[in-house]
């Protein structure tokens, strides 16, 4: 898998809209726990991005969700007023097409019960669309955000690299290595959250820490177990409350390159946060009531993660949300290269975890990729679901390790338990069910997933399926012994020409079992042939 | 008076050494007459101000019983003796310098007041018209019978108090009082032989006093004025330390307001008793002038047509030479930062910068500060042409009242009819802040040009003070700016800053921070230095970090041109700070702030100077000039002002000033005209580098160097 498609994905072509010389406004908005954040940028031409404004108001979303686990209404026209003031803002940049436009929201709208409500509303007095992003988006997005300091700095290129993020609902954490996600995960522990539960606990003070540090320390447990202590690591923190304490510890650090504090200087910062008062912390250290509210339990959970992890020393970088979200949307939504082959290394360390007979997913793999380029005029799908039907035939046979009874059931099952980096919950879904659809069965309504599926994602499930089956019929032999092949259309029928194979009978028939659904979903024949050498 | 001095100087009495410093400019034989006369007159509106104000903010405290110190150590009572009896002997000074020099001197350049028996016999016709016709109808006596019937006197206008003969079967002399209200005219011009002759109002009414009481016996007819306690929303800006300890008593107060009574010095004891009972004024608040009350008058005859000799030279401001009239301004932003020294040089670039802003295609948005501006204002109807033109404009202006009379908000009500969004100030602070954003969609991408100044928007205001302004497409510095301007406007929370610093938020930690680390390096390295430039140094936190620096060894030299609580030049404490103000033509408005930050040296322009109002308590801006050519003619504009022993005086430690004299067969230095001549030698050197050439146009690749 090393292409890069040029038509853009599923949603919207992110056309350049006319600007002077290609540099191209666009702004992303990021709907947090206790703020709503926007920045607008400028990508020219080859994707470099130069951030213009940043702005931030504070509001209670994860305050409403994380107490009542509904957003309140008030919230909701507090977010309405934020947003609508951002959009005059947006007009002055003459940013305003959709395509210019990311706006996403985290776990404190993603976990609200009322959440459609939400959507809906915002949608209705402001015309925007927002995408609540899951866990596995948000660890993708990070990756993006980080990506370039990874690059930037030696040391962290080689060392086994874990990054933290302790927001207000959640703490993510990814373990990387050079290139590869090793780990992604996303912890509901958050400042927010701590301090909320801390309220509900009515304790006293004294024993406050303690309360937390016993949730802190479930979590550390949980990442503890995905970490080579063996091995050397190096720990980058991200997100605000460690940036400001950074701020606070390393006076002369700048922003722009990675920082380095010490966990003991940290924990005796930690300590006087704690020690003081919300009101003193607003007055002294000119913060926000909400942002004083949280610094302590953050830094608290960060001290405990280093802690855990044996690390004396972190980095603290000055990366957010929204890098990665203008990584993504200067990349046109295009997934890059770099990004495939870390999602399609995943899906390989999933499939070996299942004892997968690896040269069979990647030859089925490697036909299907064919198959998708050949048929990009009949099925007009964008290059994001080239990438989850690779994911998919890799996968297609996982389910042989449950059982060989209906083992094509077994694999959605265990794709759709599965951590796979970089794809979002909708996305292991989809390539879940493609997998599944490789034998047996076409898709039917009352199937568990597919019916949850919106049309334009149940017919790429069709299609991708159907796909997948030729590709796997051509691989019958389990001998790879078909590997370039051409198509041609004639006559309403899909020819494939596979050189230097004598005998095809095997295929020939396999695919006459396996081509109906193909013949359903797309209404040509499928006909296998042998190519003049 | 016996009190041990303390570490600071007292704000009120520091304040009237700056009145004493302009007053001393009238005294000067050196400068033209008309502006002596001004120089007069501004002590005199100044000193309305002072007492309306302060005084006034500190006699409520007096009457409360408050005994709370100042950081000078002294009661409100103390503050009041001390202001009355340095007040009086100003005022005698005041009128001295009238009465024996200036008077006799206009007079005898042409310009002459005309007493009732001086007047010739066309004069006494022509002002028995103008009585008759134009003062008689509109002046209104109201006889008084005691303080429950006086009338309600408009503050700081002129009135004629009149004692009426008592009749036969009364014991008392009976009292009338003619408020002379807000828009008559004080000078009534008396056709004369040559020059320009005028006869006082408050002369003519005396005159003609008798009209207003047929057959009543006048004793004495005497002009007078009441000061009173200012309004809450005055005060808010200009005495926020006091209004903290006074809200509270604001409600309780009585009819007692009079601050101040000014009446003319040849007052009956009796007229004198009755006015001091009915207003309720105590007799250390009485200030008897021995010449015209109200000397802020005069302002009126500054402005005389004709008598150009007798102002000032005009010192027209010079077009910088680092403004091509013929490029578009945003070029020459974007070749260099363009630093501008007001009113030397002239304020146009800056309103170029607007206007062409307006009409520009590429232009997509405008943000600007607007304090204090005028209906008339070029920067207001560019904002205005912006609107109508599409962009994005959005502007802060702050009312001198915030619920100001309706047609001093029409201006900016206009704004809002051609689209302009429009904020009216930021809810509980002052916005000081100088700032104009244009964001500019330029080929390389969006360019953001942003002028910084230390004076405000003010066409007229910008021919007499010295300010500076710095215009400027730095990336940080405009990413700063609109941050700042996101933040104030309410777009967004503050994000932090990369280079400038504001206030309320981190302004006087940058300050104390960039202080304390000379006093660092001084100790480490034994080199370090502070020089700045302000209008006010009040602020007790920062005058500690200062006397910290000078203990340390710090050279710290300061020029302030009004009040400064800091002591200099006391051994142990302040002996290596100096203090210099300069009081001449042009009010020295800029602060520019040096460190020498051990060779890195550091300058920034400030719209704050160095008091609790301007740091804790209105929006303020601290901006670095980085650029190298701008630094140093800053750093070099700075250097003149301690060289000046024309108008420059020094402060001692006992808070009074004495002329700095040149050293011994030096020439006297005078900053301003320095200034005037540097500026205009630029210009002719930039005129002369340039010669008129033709140019050719060259086919593209040939380099003309």
């Amino acid at each position: 898998m090393n292409t890069r498609s040029t038509t853009s994905a599923t949603d919207g072509d992110a056309t350049v809209d006319g600007q002077s010389l290609g540099m191209r406004p666009v702004a992303v908005i990021d709907i947090g726990t206790t703020l709503i954040r926007m920045a607008i940028a400028e990508i020219d031409p080859a994707g470099n991005i130069r951030r213009l404004e940043t702005l931030s108001q504070a509001v209670n979303l994860g305050k409403d969700t994380f107490t009542t686990g509904e957003i309140r209404k008030t919230t909701i026209e507090d977010c309405v007023r934020v947003l609508r003031s951002y959009q005059r803002v947006l007009r002055e940049f003459q940013v305003e097409s959709p395509s210019q436009i990311r706006v996403v929201a985290t776990s404190a709208v993603r976990e609200a019960n009322n959440r459609l409500a939400f959507l809906d509303r915002i949608y209705v007095a402001t015309g925007i669309e927002v995408e609540p992003i899951d866990e596995a988006e948000v660890n993708r997005i990070t990756y993006l955000g980080i990506q370039p300091l990874l690059q930037a700095e030696e040391q962290l290129a080689s060392a086994q690299t874990i990054v933290i993020e302790v927001g207000g609902g959640n703490t993510e954490v990814l373990i990387i290595r050079g290139e590869d996600v090793l780990f992604a995960h996303t912890y509901r522990l958050g400042s927010l959250r701590l301090r909320e539960t801390l309220e509900s606990y009515r304790a006293p003070l004294g024993q406050m820490r303690a309360i937390m540090e016993s949730h802190i320390r479930r979590t550390v447990e949980q990442v503890a177990q995905h970490v080579d202590l063996g091995q050397q690591r190096e720990l980058i923190a991200i997100g605000g409350d460690v940036r400001f304490a950074a701020s606070q510890l390393l006076p002369d650090w700048n922003p722009q390159r990675p920082g380095r504090l010490s966990i003991d200087e940290l924990e005796g910062f930690t300590q006087r946060v704690l020690s003081m008062s919300e009101d003193e912390l607003s007055r002294t250290h000119h913060l926000s009531f909400a942002d004083a509210e949280t610094l302590g339990p953050a830094l608290l959970a960060y001290v405990g993660l280093a802690r855990g992890l044996q690390i004396d020393e972190m980095y603290i970088a000055n990366v957010n949300l929204r890098d990665g979200l203008l990584q993504d949307v200067a990349s046109d939504g295009v997934w890059t290269e770099d990004f495939n082959n870390q999602i399609i290394r995943s899906a390989l360390e999933l499939g070996r975890k299942f004892d997968f007979d690896e040269t069979h997913a990647l030859q089925v793999a490697e036909l299907s990729q064919t198959l998708f380029r050949s048929l990009a005029e009949e099925h007009q799908l964008g290059s994001r679901y080239e990438l989850m039907l690779y994911v998919a035939a890799l996968l297609h046979e996982i389910g042989l390790f449950v059982s060989s009874n209906s083992h094509h059931k077994h694999s959605m099952y265990l794709i759709r338990n599965s951590e796979l980096f970089g794809l979002s919950e909708s996305d292991v879904l989809l390539v879940s069910l493609v997998a599944r659809y490789h034998r047996r069965a076409s898709p039917k309504p009352s199937h568990e997933g597919y019916s949850s599926l919106d049309r334009d994602r149940r017919v790429a499930v069709a299609k991708l399926g159907a796909i997948l089956r030729l590709a796997d019929a051509l691989d019958r032999s389990r001998s790879q012994r078909i590997h370039e092949i051409q198509c041609s259309r004639d006559e309403g029928r899909l020819i494939i020409s596979a050189p230097h194979v004598d005998d095809l009978t095997l295929e020939q028939l396999a695919l006459k079992q396996k081509g109906t659904f193909f013949e359903e979903v797309f209404g040509m024949q499928a006909e296998l042939r042998k190519a003049a050498d | 008076m016996g009190r041990v001095p303390t570490k600071y100087i007292n704000r009120e009495l520091s304040w009237l050494e700056f009145n004493q410093r302009v007053l001393d400019e009238a005294g000067d034989g050196a400068t033209p007459l008309l502006s002596r006369l001004m120089f007069l007159a501004i002590t005199g509106s100044n000193l309305d101000e002072f007492f309306m104000v302060r005084v006034g903010g500190l006699q409520l405290l007096d009457q409360q019983g408050s005994t709370k110190t100042d950081a000078s150590g002294m009661t409100p009572q103390q503050q009041l003796a001390s202001i009355s009896a340095r007040t009086h002997r100003m005022m005698l000074e005041q009128y001295t310098c009238y009465l024996n020099e200036l008077e006799p001197a206009l007079a005898d350049a042409g310009i002459r007041r005309v007493r009732p028996a001086e007047l010739t016999a066309q004069q006494s016709k022509a002002i028995a018209q103008v009585f008759e016709s134009r003062i008689y109808p509109v002046l209104t006596p109201m006889a008084v019978g005691g303080r429950d019937d006086f009338p309600l006197l408009i503050n700081q206008t002129l009135n004629a108090c009149v004692q009426l003969e008592a009749a036969d079967d009364e014991q008392r002399p009976r009292f009338a009082v003619i408020p002379f209200g807000p828009s008559s005219s004080r000078f009534i011009t008396l056709p004369s032989e040559g020059g320009y002759e005028y006869m006082l109002l408050e002369d003519a009414v005396e005159m003609f006093a008798d009209r207003f009481f047929p057959g009543e016996k006048i004793v004495e007819c005497v002009a007078f004025r009441i000061t009173r306690n200012a309004d809450l929303a005055v005060r808010e800006d200009l005495a926020s330390d006091l209004l903290v300890q006074m809200e509270h008593l604001l409600d309780a107060r009585t009819s007692g307001d009079c601050v101040r009574l000014e009446i003319g010095d040849g007052v009956t004891p009796a007229t004198l008793r009755f006015l001091q009972e009915t207003l309720d004024v105590d007799d250390v608040n009485v200030y008897a002038a021995p010449g015209p009350v109200d000397l802020a008058a005069f302002f009126q005859l500054i402005d005389l047509p004709g008598f150009d000799n007798l102002r000032y030279e005009p010192w027209p401001p010079q077009a910088s030479p680092d403004v091509d009239p013929t490029a578009d301004i945003f070029s020459t932003i974007a070749r260099d930062d363009v630093l501008l020294y007001h009113p030397y040089e002239s304020f146009d670039p800056v309103l170029r910068l607007i206007e062409e802003a307006a009409i520009d295609p590429d232009v997509l948005a405008i943000k600007q500060t607007l304090y204090r501006t005028s209906r008339n204002s070029p920067v207001v109807a560019a904002l205005r042409k912006a609107a109508e033109h599409g962009k994005y404009v959005t502007v802060i202006v702050e009312l001198k009242a915030r619920f100001d009379e309706a047609r001093n908000i029409e201006w900016a009500r206009s704004l809002e009819q051609a689209g302009v969004q429009v904020f009216y100030g930021v809810k509980g602070y002052k916005t000081h802040s100088k700032l104009c954003i244009v964001v500019r969609r330029e080929p390389a991408g969006i360019r953001r040009y942003v002028h910084f100044g230390t004076g405000n928007y003010n066409e007229t205001t910008a021919r007499l003070y010295s300010d500076v302004s710095l215009m400027t497409c730095n990336e940080e510095l405009g990413a700063d700016a609109t941050s700042f301007f996101n933040a104030i406007t309410g777009y967004s929370q503050l994000q932090k800053f990369r280079r400038i610093e504001a206030a309320p938020i981190g302004l006087r930690d940058r300050l104390l921070e960039m202080i304390r680390s000379e006093t660092q390096r001084q100790k480490e390295s034994g080199r370090a230095s502070i020089t700045a430039k302000l209008n006010s140094l009040v602020d007790p936190e920062i005058i500690d970090a200062l006397y910290e620096a000078s203990q340390a060894g710090v050279p710290v030299r300061l020029n302030i041109r009004g009040i400064c609580c800091l002591r200099p030049g006391v051994k142990g404490l302040s002996e290596n700070i100096t203090v210099v103000g300069v009081v001449d033509r042009f009010l020295e408005h800029a602060r520019i702030f040096h460190f020498h930050h051990g060779g890195d040296e550091r300058v920034f322009i400030s719209s704050a100077d160095w008091m609790h109002r301007n740091l804790d308590r209105r929006v303020e801006l601290l901006v670095p000039v980085d650029n190298s050519r701008a630094r140093e003619r800053l750093l070099s504009i700075l250097e003149l002002y301690f060289k000046d022993t024309v108008k420059g005086r020094r402060l001692l430690s006992d808070g009074t000033y004495v002329p700095v004299n040149p050293a011994n067969g030096a020439r006297p230095f005078r900053s301003q005209q320095r200034l005037y001549e540097l500026t205009c030698e630029a210009v002719k050197q930039a005129r002369q580098s340039r010669p008129t050439a033709f140019e050719p146009h060259r086919a593209p690749g040939h380099s003309s160097t």
